[in-house]
């Protein structure tokens, strides 16, 4: 038997062996097993370096199990056994577990294999992994220790195993005779050698491998925590540099568990972040994916090939100083990345874009530092270029966030190659205003987070907190005053703490208690509440709340004094055009039973002023006069303000109105187009005849209207080819008009899904009221429509026909004059109906005495006509079309086609003659 | 084919059916060697712009009705670029400034230059000089205006101009003292029922008396509005027979449902029935004085002699406020919460002021 066979061998056989010892002499066996499992690892790990040893022997106790068919008693021969019958035994078998089979009784076998193979593929990890080693050991245990105690691995199967193992064994032979094998008590007197053996082993490695890892991972596991415990929870206490840092920055959040807010944005957040961990870290972590994963259940099918979260920007938003930087932080900093902040110190152009944060993300982890990098940007609603789409930063960071194909990159000009590389760093763009207009296109492929202002309980505690570490003594009603007056911002919170605490401390009174009063004189001078439109309404419409009277520590005379406060607002909230609106919706709505008006004059009278004010401001560029504009909205207070008003809405009425009207002025225009150009084209006999028409309120107030009932006659829906004379007239009229107005029926689809005809520019809309149509006028039915718009199509191919004859005409300037002056002379008589038929005729008669000129060359030379084409004449090829088609037209070919229908005519058709 | 309003425009000093006197100076003026500037006004639908093409004719012969539309594009000092139609002949050209709203003045420079500078090089030509239309003069701002002035003297030779307008009075008195002012007033009642006898007779029917009454009376002097109106009804009721309502424009309808509504119910409710309505008007950009106009016209018909003079007065101190400021809706509301409040003291005929 060879060393390596042996060692194979070795790993199974020498459980087993070891069962066998343990059953004899647990005492010894604890032994045994111990240094058997160390030595078994040793030798499978080495795969049978020591291959002949005192291990393996020692462990062949299975050995003799087996042999004891042939009658072997000797432990210690059963090497030299095994090599002459074990040989045998296994090449027919050629399987360890198959050949222990013959041996064991009939009803046990299968159970017995699979123990064995269980082992085997324990030893297989073990030697895989290292960290696998802790399970065996407590696999092997267990049995070392006590007999009974039923182990993790196969428990059905090893207890029956253990049964077997007390009893005596039967087994079957191969020619099927059953045998009663005897237990063979086992004195396990290690030999010398074998005692040698395992001290040469020990001396190896004293303590093994696993166990040295394991020592060494409990002793930082513990000295961290250790350290973790040792840090007061919320400062990094720093005394001696006391009055150096900031409070905000020495109270900021060190862990996660420390942030307050919010818990589940906190959590959102990470789980983001845990988001890129596959992409990142890669499938070494697969443990953390996977928890990350779950917690997102509902995005696992979302994620893309690289396993990232399918927004690739993380957006926070939220009103300042509640900490959302410091999540950003705190959270990269668990999660295992190194920061590389972009704020607004920075510039804010689209180089930044590309000359730091490009590289950065490439890189993939920041200079100096193993961890990998994880970008915030911080301030982000100041950058710039999110409207426009050329060389703004927010263009470009959204441009780094999309994978690009290759083929827009090959595009440009220099094809930077690296611009098309995917994004693999995650980026966290933090923001107050969520809805500013440079973030448009961000909002729409970024996961959005809304920042909440925290309970304010939370934050007075922790306030709290950081007053007694800094020995502060404050009244209980003090913290949460401070926190009402800063409106939840937790850094102007600890900001003002501090100034108090440097102003008490400056003072002889140095044990000072925080009274209300000194927090109300250190906030006095700080911005109240973000005042914005909304607010200053409700400012002006309804008086002060008790309680917000009280946040602001106002007196009953001061609350009466409203000019300064509220003009103040007005002034800050920065729409004052906008607040005015707010007011002129509102007003009316209040005051229901003002049986004078007296209030509602008043009130407009306002309101007219400030227009009139305002106007004349812009108009003269006076902008000194906007300190006096906010005093003419104040007035609004004493008339309407009520305590219970409602909340006033946002104003809506006066933008949808100018929505309307500017849609209404788009159709106007487009009509007053229309009306210039309509009848230049040589069709009409005095060109620019409408153009009156669209001039400004003449347009509006007279031709609108009138030409709605003139375009919508009474007509019965029915076939062209069956009306009656004197409807078809009006209907051949009313083609003509809407023709030469350029008016057309569009086929359209209805909200219903019904097929109608809309007029296109749609100028009904100038006859339509409050969503009715004028009464007076018809409705005009599809059926209707339909034949005006086919009667319309067929004026239209006319035309062009026309148009195509009238070009031979071109060549000859005296030829057109001509014409001109016959077409001016027609308009005077009496039936100007279609001067174009004796256009054309005329066209015809000039056209013959063009042709009877001889055609001649560059050199004079008369021409053939079949190279006519290569005439010297300034145009010969359009007379020569225009000759042609000429000819064409008179056959008056028109070709319809139907939708649909694929047996269209096909014929060959030149370009030209479509022009 | 076209309206009736333009197949049957006259084309000639000969053909105008009224102010023949006008007419006759108008002819002599344009056989005189000696062609002032001028300046038509007149209310609207009277034929001003009729009269400066027959003019047009009568001093260039039929070369100037060939009129071709051009669009020409001027950029400011601010480097915007406008879009302009312009209207020209080989003999004149016409242009209507209150297309690209403040920058008229940039226009009119640009253009007047042009034409002043170049010579008329149709030897044929009987004039020597080139005619400049501008129409709507009383919408150019006073920039405009004022560049216009010293142009009007300087280029004499080479440019007449003639302005169109509705008044004079926003026109500064430069420009009309260096103009010949030629008013051409509405036509009467029996001049507008012979224009459209005329217009009937070339369709080739004859109209009702009694209709061409209806429709003159309802257009007040505005011949436009007539033959629009009467091109309607002869579209929508073909036989003209029967008995015939006169379609108003939509808008006016309107408002005189708002001022019945200001008349029927006095309360801030219905100031924000009201108020919808006259948003609903202004978004159909019908200009605001019209409408503050067309209300109080309609609200003085209903109500009681002694209220009439006030309710004209406010319209008009707040028309003035409407011009002044940008916001419309705030002045019209103001107004109708005016009228509201002087209608109930009326009513009641009592001082309610007490009582608030």
């Amino acid at each position: 038997m060879t060393d390596v066979e042996s060692s194979l061998f070795g790993a199974p056989t020498s459980l087993l062996g070891e069962l066998d010892t343990i059953s004899d002499d647990s005492n010894q066996a604890t032994t045994t097993s111990q240094t058997t499992s160390e030595t078994f690892l040793l030798a499978s790990g080495l795969l049978g370096g020591p291959g002949d040893n005192g291990v393996n022997r020692d462990s062949f106790g299975d050995a003799t199990l087996l042999n004891t068919a042939q009658e072997t008693s000797d432990a210690f021969g059963a090497p030299s056994l095994l090599a002459e019958v074990g040989l045998p035994s296994f090449s027919y078998n050629g399987l360890l577990p198959e050949a222990t089979r013959p041996t064991r009784p009939s009803g046990q076998p299968q159970t017995q294999s699979q123990d064995s193979f269980s082992f085997g593929s324990a030893t297989l990890l073990s030697q895989s992994q290292d960290d696998e080693f802790p399970p065996v050991k407590d696999i092997l245990r267990p049995f070392a220790k006590t007999n009974t105690s039923v182990t993790n691995i196969g428990a059905s199967s090893s207890t029956s195993f253990l049964q077997y193992e007390r009893a005596s064994i039967r087994a079957t032979t191969l020619s099927g005779k059953s045998v009663l094998l005897k237990r063979k008590s086992k004195k396990i007197d290690l030999p010398s050698h074998v005692k040698q053996n395992q001290q040469k082993m020990g001396n190896l490695l004293e303590v093994p491998m696993h166990r040295l890892l394991d020592e060494l991972s409990l002793q930082t596991a513990s000295k961290l925590a250790e350290e973790d415990l040792n840090r007061p929870p919320t400062s990094t206490v720093v005394h001696t540099k006391e009055s150096a840092t900031l409070w905000v920055d020495r109270y900021k959040p060190q862990r996660f568990t420390e942030l307050i807010g919010d818990d589940r944005v906190h959590r959102e957040v990470m789980a983001w972040v845990k988001g890129w961990d596959y992409c990142v870290f890669g499938k070494g972590k697969g443990k953390s994916v996977k928890r990350s994963r779950t917690y997102m259940e509902g995005d696992s099918e979302n994620q893309d090939e690289r396993m990232r979260p399918t927004e690739k920007i993380l957006l926070i938003s939220g009103p300042p100083g509640l900490g959302k930087t410091t999540l950003a932080h705190v959270v990269a900093k668990h999660a295992g990345y190194s920061v590389f902040e972009v704020n607004a110190s920075d510039a804010r152009s689209a180089s930044v874009v590309d000359e730091r944060i490009r590289p950065a993300l490439e890189s993939g982890s920041a200079v100096g530092s193993t961890k990998p990098v994880l970008v915030v940007i911080d301030e982000i609603d100041g950058a710039t270029g999110g409207t426009d789409n050329s060389g703004g930063f927010i263009y470009k960071l959204i441009q780094l966030t999309q994978d690009r194909p290759r083929k827009k990159s090959r595009n440009k000009s220099n094809g930077n190659p690296e611009s098309s590389r995917p994004l693999l760093r995650p980026i966290i763009c933090i923001c107050n205003d969520l809805y500013s207009s440079s973030l448009t296109k961000l909002r729409q492929i970024a996961k959005i987070i809304r920042f909440q202002r925290p309970n304010d309980l939370h934050i007075v505690k922790r306030l709290k907190g950081i007053c007694e570490l800094e020995g502060m003594k404050f009244e209980g009603r003090a913290l949460s005053t401070l926190v009402g007056v800063c409106g939840g911002d937790l850094r102007g919170c600890l900001n003002t703490l501090q100034l108090v605490k440097t102003k008490i401390s400056s003072s002889s009174k140095s044990n000072q208690t925080i009274t209300e009063s000194i927090i109300r004189k250190a906030t006095s001078g700080m911005k109240e509440a973000e005042s914005t439109q909304a607010t200053v309404l409700n400012d002006l419409f309804i008086p002060m709340s008790k309680k917000r009277v009280k946040d602001l520590g106002l007196t009953e005379d001061d609350e009466a004094k409203y000019v300064t406060r509220l003009s103040r607002d007005i002034d800050a909230c920065g729409g004052i055009d906008k607040v005015a609106i707010g007011c002129f919706e509102h007003y009316a709505t209040l005051r229901k039973y003002d049986s004078t008006f007296s209030r509602f004059l008043k009130a407009t009278e306002w309101l007219s002023s400030f227009d009139i004010l305002s106007g004349e401001m812009r108009n003269e560029r006076e902008y000194s006069l906007l300190a006096y504009l906010s005093y003419m909205l104040v007035g609004f207070y004493p008339l309407f303000s009520e305590r219970g008003n409602e909340k006033v809405e946002r104003p809506k009425a006066d933008w949808e109105h100018f929505q309307l009207t500017k849609t209404n002025e788009e159709i106007y225009k487009s009509l007053a187009k229309n009306l210039r150009l309509a009848s230049s084209s040589r069709h009409s006999p005095s060109p620019g005849a409408y153009r009156h028409f669209a001039t400004e309120p003449t347009l509006q107030l007279e031709f609108a209207p009138m030409i709605n009932r003139i375009i919508n006659p009474p007509l019965r829906p029915v076939n062209s080819q069956v009306i009656k004379p004197e409807e078809k007239l009006i209907l051949k009229r009313l083609v003509d008009v809407m023709v030469s107005l350029e008016l057309r029926f569009v086929q359209d689809k209805s909200e219903e899904g019904q097929n109608v005809y809309r007029l296109d520019p749609p100028i009904d809309v100038f006859v339509t009221y409050d969503g009715k149509r004028a009464s007076d006028i018809q409705v005009s039915r599809y059926a209707v429509r339909h034949l005006v718009a086919s009667e319309i199509d067929a004026q239209l191919i006319n035309r062009q026909a026309e148009d195509t004859t009238d070009k031979k005409t071109k060549p000859s300037k005296s030829a057109f004059f001509n014409n001109n002056n016959n077409k001016n002379s027609n308009d005077s008589s009496a039936n100007p109906t279609r001067p174009n038929k004796r256009t054309k005729l005329d066209t015809n008669s000039s056209q013959i005495g063009f042709e009877e000129k001889i055609p001649v060359d560059f050199f004079g030379r008369p021409i053939v006509p079949k190279s006519k084409s290569t005439t010297s004449n300034s145009k010969p090829t359009s007379k020569n079309m225009g000759s042609r088609k000429a000819e064409k037209v008179k056959e008056k070919v028109t070709y319809k086609f139907y939708e649909g229908n694929s047996a269209a005519v096909r014929k060959p058709v030149k370009v030209s003659s479509f022009l | 084919m076209s309206l009736w309003v333009d197949l049957h425009r006259p084309r000639s000093l000969d053909d105008l059916h009224y102010h023949q006197d006008l007419s006759a100076r108008l002819r002599a003026l344009a056989s005189s060697d000696d062609f002032p500037h001028m300046l038509f006004y007149g209310p609207s639908g009277a034929g001003k712009k009729t009269r400066i093409a027959c003019t047009l004719k009568e001093l260039f012969g039929k070369g100037a009705e060939r009129i071709k539309i051009d669009q020409r594009v001027f950029l400011t000092p601010s480097k915007r670029k406008l879009d302009v139609n312009i209207v020209q002949s080989n003999f004149h050209i016409e242009i209507t400034p209150s297309e690209v709203g403040n920058y008229d003045r940039v226009v009119i420079q640009e253009i007047l230059k042009e034409i002043a500078q170049t010579q008329q090089v149709d030897v044929s030509a009987r004039h020597r000089f080139k005619v400049v239309v501008i129409n709507e003069a009383d919408t150019l701002t006073r920039d405009a205006q004022a560049a216009l002035r010293r142009t009007m003297e300087k280029y004499m030779s080479n440019m007449r101009i003639i302005l169109c307008a509705n008044s004079t009075s926003k026109l500064i008195a430069p420009i009309k003292s260096r103009c010949l002012l030629i008013r051409v007033a509405a036509p009467t009642e029996t001049e507008m029922k012979l224009v459209l006898d005329f217009v009937a007779k070339r369709q080739g029917f004859g109209i009702d008396p009694e209709a061409a009454q209806e429709i003159v009376q309802d257009s007040g002097g505005n011949l436009r509005k007539a033959i629009l109106v009467f091109e309607a009804l002869k579209m929508q009721s073909p036989s003209l027979t029967g008995p015939l309502s006169i379609a108003k424009p939509d808008w006016e309808t309107y408002c005189h449902k708002v001022a019945d509504m200001i008349i029927q119910e006095q309360s801030p409710e219905r100031v924000m029935q009201v108020r919808a309505k006259l948003y609903e008007l202004l978004s159909h950009c019908i200009p605001p004085t019209i409408i503050l106009k067309t209300i109080a016209d309609r609200v003085v018909d209903k109500v009681d002699e002694s209220l009439k003079a006030d309710i004209m007065h406010w319209a008009a101190i707040y028309e003035v406020r409407m011009r002044v400021g940008n916001k419309k809706i705030f002045h019209l509301e103001a107004w109708v919460i005016k009228v509201m409040s002087l209608y109930k003291h009326f009513c009641f005929d009592i001082d309610m002021d007490a009582f608030d």
